[in-house]
């Protein structure tokens, strides 16, 4: 029994007490890969313990239960209790009930899982096949256009997968500006991004309500999208990527020359919700705190160490359910 | 762009250009005059995007017309319709630039713009 309370206890502790604090470590984007293993692991590391506690569980209710059963029974009903009652009835219903309950609730999860990231690349592809029969080639990118004034780009995978743009956008960014945005949009497509943001949706449509699972889902997304920009920013240069974030989330062209970014950042990272590291996660806040993030000036030691303090995490998540499992019983 | 995808997006561009139903010939020889190509290609890539559910057609004697199931433009506003949803309201995984907005966000990022840009005004 012992080992089943251990790995229960594990997965619940780190499915709920350990999102906020990871959330504190990964969240300014500081060491994009290593925030995204650290999540993933969390969340691998989180099923495992609780697998492997039901695999122990049933183990001990296979060995232990007809003392189990005897000790309920003469509780109850004293002598008139013999084995023929506890052997038979109540032992093949109370088990039979225990696996039919956990066995039903793993199945309906697999299954809302399963839907989830069907349905997701499903439509995905759909999108993205409609994208390129239905847009306009811009030559030389790979991407197609659609006609509407409201700026917006973003890639869909599919076979093959397309990198959409308005003609809005097309409106507001200047020639080195477009060029950061498909840098942002090709490194989501090679980075194969969208494999990371399907199965941790699918996870948190599995497992309603689980922190890990719901916040972990759209932290890896947050993360998701620094990676792109760090390798916009590696094309293009930070300036060319903040320019191209502001021109596309104001709707307003954004000449790169007008933005005074030598002189800014104290004034301005006071201002932004990234400093606060509660506010930081808020959904809402995402764009400037992707600003601020390209603003802001490296920390290298800070970084570093917060860069091992994520690789010693992932590590550790990976190898705990194991651990656990070997030593606890 | 490439291999047989290229070709669809084409026949399905040049369908659009037509006002009527287009038979097999008429595109065929449209398509002749850019490229060498062969008639069952042209034949085979029309019955594909009728099959995909992209193109109408009516037998008409010994030959089919094909129509477009829907307008370019039609197609090009679903996109955008899943495409703007409020987040999660799409299964889709579409990955934005710059995600959908609210009013506060877009607050926050015009006074980064208006910071960014006027220097030390402030």
């Amino acid at each position: 029994m012992r080992p089943a309370l251990a790995l229960f206890g594990y997965a619940l502790a780190v499915s709920w007490s350990l999102p906020p604090l990871l959330a504190r470590l990964t969240g300014r984007g500081v060491s994009v890969r290593l925030g995204l293993a650290a999540w993933l692991s969390a969340m691998a590391s989180a099923l495992m313990a609780a697998g492997l506690g039901i695999q122990s569980l049933f183990g001990t209710v296979r060995a232990d239960w007809p003392s189990l059963t005897r000790a309920v029974c003469r509780s109850v009903a004293g002598d008139a209790c013999t084995p023929v009652v506890y052997r038979s009835a109540l032992y093949e219903l109370g088990v039979g009930a225990c696996a039919l309950l956990v066995s039903a609730a793993a199945v309906v999860a697999v299954w809302r899982y399963g839907r989830r990231t069907r349905r997701g690349r499903t439509r995905s592809r759909a999108h993205a096949r409609a994208a390129l029969l239905a847009g306009t080639p811009l030559p030389g990118t790979g991407a197609v256009v659609l006609p509407d004034p409201r700026p917006a780009a973003y890639c869909v995978p599919g076979r093959p997968a397309a990198i959409v743009l308005t003609t809005g956008a097309l409106n507001v960014l200047d020639g080195a500006q477009l060029a950061a945005v498909l840098a942002h949009e090709r490194a989501h497509l090679s980075g194969r991004h969208h494999a990371l943001v399907l199965v941790t949706r699918g996870l948190a449509a599995a497992l309603p309500g689980v922190p890990l699972f719901t916040r972990g889902a759209a932290e890896v997304a947050r993360l998701a999208e620094m990676s792109a920009d760090d390798a916009a920013a590696r094309a293009s240069g930070r300036p060319t990527v903040v320019a191209a974030l502001l021109a596309i989330g104001t709707r307003t062209a954004v000449p790169a020359s007008a933005l005074a970014l030598a002189r800014v950042p104290s004034s301005l990272l006071s201002m932004l919700p990234g400093r606060a590291d509660a506010g930081l996660a808020a959904a809402g806040y995402a764009v400037p705190a992707r600003v601020e993030r390209m603003l802001r000036s490296p920390r290298p030691v800070r970084d570093a160490a917060l860069g091992f303090a994520l690789a010693v995490a992932a590590i550790a998540l990976a190898a705990m359910p194991v651990v656990l499992a070997a030593f606890a019983g | 762009m490439r291999g047989f995808g290229d070709l669809e997006t084409e026949v399905m561009h040049r369908v659009w250009d037509h006002d009527g139903p287009v038979t097999v010939r008429e595109l065929f020889d449209e398509l002749r005059g850019q490229r060498p190509i062969a008639y069952t290609t042209v034949m085979s890539t029309m019955d594909n995007l009728h099959r995909k559910g992209w193109l109408n057609r009516d037998k008409d004697g010994k030959a089919y017309r094909y129509t477009a199931v829907a307008s370019r433009d039609e197609y090009s506003a679903r996109l955008m319709r899943e495409a703007m949803a409020e987040a999660g309201d799409t299964e889709a995984v579409l990955s934005h630039f710059v995600a959908q907005m609210d009013g506060e966000e877009s607050a926050v990022l015009g006074e980064v713009l208006r910071k960014l840009a006027g220097g030390e005004r402030a």
